[in-house]
């Protein structure tokens, strides 16, 4: 009766101990034609999608990270094609106009200091703003990706000198790395994205060394290197589509956070230079009107926050859409 | 049977140790020591012994995975250059199938790639390359629009096929199994242990065969090795390996096998104590000497050489001491068999 | 306890050691001259050579780095040309009104944070739980400069309750409070949102181990049973709060210069406008050691009260 007690739960297969060649029957010391003639029999086949698909089924399934993809790709189409969608000229201003409140009219969200037209200058402004999201994390993506799996695969002393490196520099906060690097490189937008693009290198790095080490203890890695493969091959088709997803994912949490640095950047007079519209400068330069037009003042925070919220919810939703044991 | 074949393989003292961390020092482990073997072409040799004793390490020395410390591995009458890389025929000839169906095989590639790795690497032209994977596919069984599957689409079973099916792409002559059914479920053991002896037959492979489990290397091997700690303390024909163990070491291997009948369960308890030494100084002498129940202070001192008992019969242990002289088996043992 | 903390000390002088590097190499290597924050405009190449010359910058790197580490090992950070004062005299001044800002700022996001994360995990699923997790969310995205800057509106130039500019140190401590609160907020609000997700995250976590279970199952009231809970759940807010002491000091330099706090933050700005290099670098090695030494204080805490982390190496 004890061993009825512990036994209760049904133990029931799961898709892992499935196993197809179970469920054939061949009689003992039948020949292996017979066998083989029963696996040809008993093989259909599992019907599995391929993994990009399943990913994608399941992001479209969560409603706030579509909102958020959606809200995206409209902040990026009207950055992109911003000509196209507001006429007035975001770097010259009417000086008879200056900081109209929103809802004025011909100038639907209000004018800045210098009379230029607010609507304008967000549209405009999100072009850089959105780039520095995007191109630090784009860069330090591939070049963190590169020194991680390298050290994570070779190790020895190349290895271990440039994780230490990344330690280093872990050791400051991100924001000050980015001042000081930024500081000393001098203002300027491109500037600006270099200082972001060495802050986020170490990290990226060190989520790339430790997957690498993940998959360098796997036993496909010691086939591919009986099969007599080089370095560089082992790394390209074996190592690398196997770390990628895990990079991507962290790497699509950083891009609100890049934008955000980027924007303190700016918000500091290191970033982009005037009359260039960025919504982190335009927040510092229309701070001293907080008293006379501080409707005018939130709309590029405004824009910072709600970009920063959807590219947030959109990274958590894809790493719940890419977070299932299919391997 | 394979008595006059030419030797395909033959190891000469092999050694390797690696170093580990123990705390904040280092510390040797001798994963393998002094192993001598010879493998005649087309047979199969079972390596058999307890988790730790060292035949994966064994394995991936043989085909070049791992340097050796000491000692050679020659091939096919060559001598394997140490710490480098070996030439493409010899990589040609020499595949392994790896022990966990499920870590061997790259999840992001196709059936089709990971079978036709090998052969790409090797400058196979793209259109042969497709023919001898949907060729080798058919040999193990599997149809070949499987090419276009993933592993975590297949079962286990499957997946092993596929780790046999890319070790024969190249068409090898030597096959190094590492515990290669050991993961799988007893049914689809038995097919696949069928599916291996038939490719041998075919093919003409000789296989490598190592595995834990003496039932299993029984049934596969032509000669079998027992290894315990790095040592290889036992080499004899499997037939022998069941019906004449010698080595004290073998009996207690072989008292653990649970049997069906009853009457055949050991009434022996303890014939060894105590669990098996850490690789890390590992005894002196015979390194079984710290389990073994007739161990003297000789065995502590000097380390037994393999002798001849029995023609094709080796053991490794003082209580064999020389050559030509048989020597009956301690009683007590005996009983149990 | 004593050879525990010896031992992580030893581990962070690496790390101290390459900061310095850093922060040498960033100054000196990247474009930007430091000796022309020393020259006019329309300085002769003669005179810039004279000043490089004075300042070591014609000498080999390695023997630079020698003599700047052994000048900052004695606090001497150089001398600022456009406030005529030595650097180290105004970083030390400037330090200590970042830490009390930055100490505020923890305490308040550190505690609302652990509390909020509890209550949340307390209530899973439901009303209050949501409502955090969605302010949780919702202060993670938004930029602490964002948020200074709303404060200043609402409650500076709309309702008049609190003074926009200043520490408010030399008038008292009600004035020095209303001063601090709106920098206070501003700072710790991120700090408060990912406190109170990995909370949250860690409670729920512990409250499903077996040994709670256990617990439970011989009959342990509640509260005492949140008591074991806390204990075991407190490790990863630990570790998440040595991180978020670097977001602290971090963006301190964001919220200071808004409400013009005399810290470190506003020094850094105003050298990066007039391109104080030596400042800047000062600056950038002081938040980094008070990092540093801030998280290795975290590490000794966590291996005290989690004794499977006093045996790691690292």
């Amino acid at each position: 009766m004890a061993v009825q007690a512990f036994s209760a739960q049904p133990v029931k297969p799961t898709r892992e101990e499935h196993d197809m060649t179970a469920a054939i029957s061949v009689p003992d010391g039948a020949t292996v034609e017979e066998l083989r003639a029963a696996w040809w029999e008993a093989d259909h086949g599992a019907d599995a999608r391929p993994f990009w698909t399943e990913v994608g089924r399941r992001f479209v399934a969560n409603k706030a990270g579509v909102a958020a993809l959606v809200f995206l790709l409209l902040l990026t189409s009207s950055a992109v094609f911003a000509p196209w969608i507001v006429r007035a000229d975001p770097l010259v201003g009417v000086a008879t106009d200056r900081l109209l409140p929103p809802f004025s009219p011909g100038h639907l969200l209000g004018t800045d200091e210098q009379g230029r037209e607010m609507l304008a200058r967000l549209v405009y402004g999100g072009r850089l703003s959105l780039a520095t999201g995007f191109v630090p994390t784009a860069f330090a993506t591939f070049i963190g990706t590169c020194i991680g799996v390298w050290a994570g695969y070779k190790r020895g002393i190349s290895g271990t000198i440039l994780m230490r490196t990344m330690d280093m520099l872990y050791a400051f906060p991100a924001i000050l790395l980015a001042i000081a690097i930024g500081a000393s490189l001098g203002a300027g937008a491109l500037n600006s994205m270099i200082a972001v693009t060495i802050v986020f290198i170490p990290p990226i790095a060190r989520i790339a060394e430790s997957a690498t080490r993940q998959v360098a203890i796997q036993e496909y890695l010691e086939a591919s290197r009986l099969s007599g493969a080089g370095t560089l091959r082992i790394l390209r088709t074996q190592v690398l589509p196997n770390v990628a997803n895990q990079i991507l994912v962290y790497a699509s949490g950083l891009v609100g956070v890049a934008m955000l640095i980027a924007a303190g950047l700016s918000f500091l007079g290191l970033g982009s230079q005037p009359p260039t519209p960025e919504w982190g400068y335009m927040l510092n330069s229309l701070r001293d009107t907080i008293y006379s037009a501080p409707l005018l003042t939130v709309l590029p925070g405004l824009m910072i926050f709600l970009t920063s919220v959807a590219f947030n919810t959109a990274s958590d939703a894809l790493r719940e859409a890419m977070d299932m044991r299919l391997a | 049977m394979n008595a006059r074949r030419p030797v395909l393989l033959d190891l000469r003292d092999l050694s390797k140790s690696f170093t580990a961390r123990v705390g904040l020092r280092s510390a040797k482990v001798s994963a393998v020591d002094g192993v001598s073997l010879a493998l005649r072409q087309g047979g199969t040799l079972g390596v058999v012994g307890e988790s730790g004793c060292g035949k994966s390490t064994l394995a991936r020395l043989v085909v070049g995975l791992i340097a050796p410390d000491a000692g050679e591995v020659v091939f096919d009458g060559t001598r394997m250059p140490a710490g480098q890389k070996r030439p493409r025929r010899v990589v040609r000839d020499m595949q392994m199938v790896f022990q966990d169906p499920h870590s061997a095989l790259n999840p992001r590639a196709t059936i089709g790639e990971a079978v036709g790795f090998p052969l790409r690497v090797q400058g196979t032209p793209r259109r042969e390359v497709s023919e001898r994977v949907d060729e080798v596919l058919t040999q193990v069984g599997l149809h070949g629009n499987y090419r276009s599957y993933y592993p975590h689409q297949l079962s286990g079973g499957q997946r092993q096929r596929v780790n046999i099916a890319r070790a024969l792409a190249l068409r090898p002559k030597l096959v190094v199994l590492d515990e290669s059914v050991s993961a799988l479920d007893k049914s689809i053991q038995a097919q696949i242990l069928d599916l291996l002896r038939t490719l041998q037959d075919t093919y003409d492979l000789t296989y490598l065969f190592i595995s834990h489990d003496l039932n299993v290397v029984e049934y596969m091997s032509d000669e079998v090795a027992v290894m315990y700690l790095g040592h290889v303390v036992e080499t004899c024909s499997a037939h022998d390996l069941y019906r004449r163990p010698l080595h004290p070491y073998t009996k207690v291997l072989l008292a653990s096998i649970p049997k069906i009948d009853p009457r055949q369960r050991s009434t022996e308890r303890n014939l060894a104590s105590g669990e098996i030494p850490s690789p890390i100084d590992p005894p002196s002498g015979c390194r079984f000497r710290t389990r073994c129940p007739f161990a003297t202070d000789h065995c502590s001192a000097v380390r037994p050489e393999p002798v001849e008992v029995e023609p094709g019969h080796w053991v490794a242990c003082h209580l064999y001491p020389s050559p030509g002289t048989v020597v009956e088996p301690p009683r007590r043992l005996d009983a149990t068999y | 306890m004593v050879s525990l903390i010896i031992r992580r000390a030893a581990m962070t002088l690496p790390i101290l050691f390459g900061v310095t590097i850093i922060v040498f190499l960033l100054m000196m290597v990247l474009p930007g001259d430091p000796a022309q924050s020393f020259l006019a405009e329309d300085a002769t190449a003669a005179e810039r050579d004279r000043i490089r010359a004075e300042l070591g910058l014609d000498r080999p790197l390695p023997i630079q780095y020698a003599t700047w580490l052994a000048d900052t090992v004695r606090a001497d950070f150089g001398f600022s040309p456009f406030r005529r004062r030595s650097v180290s005299s105004l970083l030390a001044q400037a330090w200590w009104n970042t830490a009390v800002l930055a100490a505020a700022s923890a305490v308040v996001g550190l505690a609302g944070g652990v509390l909020l994360g509890t209550a949340a995990a307390l209530r899973r699923g439901r009303l209050l739980d949501k409502v955090i997790s969605f302010v949780a969310l919702t202060g993670l995205s938004v930029p602490s400069f964002f948020i200074a800057v709303v404060l200043l509106i609402v409650f500076s130039a709309n309702l008049g309750w609190l003074p926009s500019a200043g520490t408010g140190m030399d008038q008292g401590f009600g004035t020095f409070l209303k001063h601090l609160v709106m920098p206070m907020i501003a700072g710790s609000l991120g700090t408060l949102a990912i406190t109170a997700r990995v909370t949250r995250a860690s409670v729920i976590d512990t409250y499903g181990a077996d040994f709670v279970q256990t617990l439970r199952a011989k009959g342990m009231s509640q509260s005492q049973l949140l008591g074991h809970v806390a204990k075991n759940a407190i490790s990863p807010v630990l570790t998440t709060s040595g991180l978020q002491i670097g977001n602290l000091l971090g963006g301190a330099v964001l919220i200071e210069t808004i409400f013009r706090w005399p810290g470190i933050g506003t020094l850094v700005y105003n050298a990066i406008t007039s391109r104080d290099l030596l400042v800047v670098q000062g600056a950038t090695l002081v938040i980094a050691l008070t990092f540093v030494l801030m998280n290795l204080i975290v590490d000794v805490a966590q291996a005290t009260i989690d004794p499977r982390l006093r045996q790691a190496v690292h």
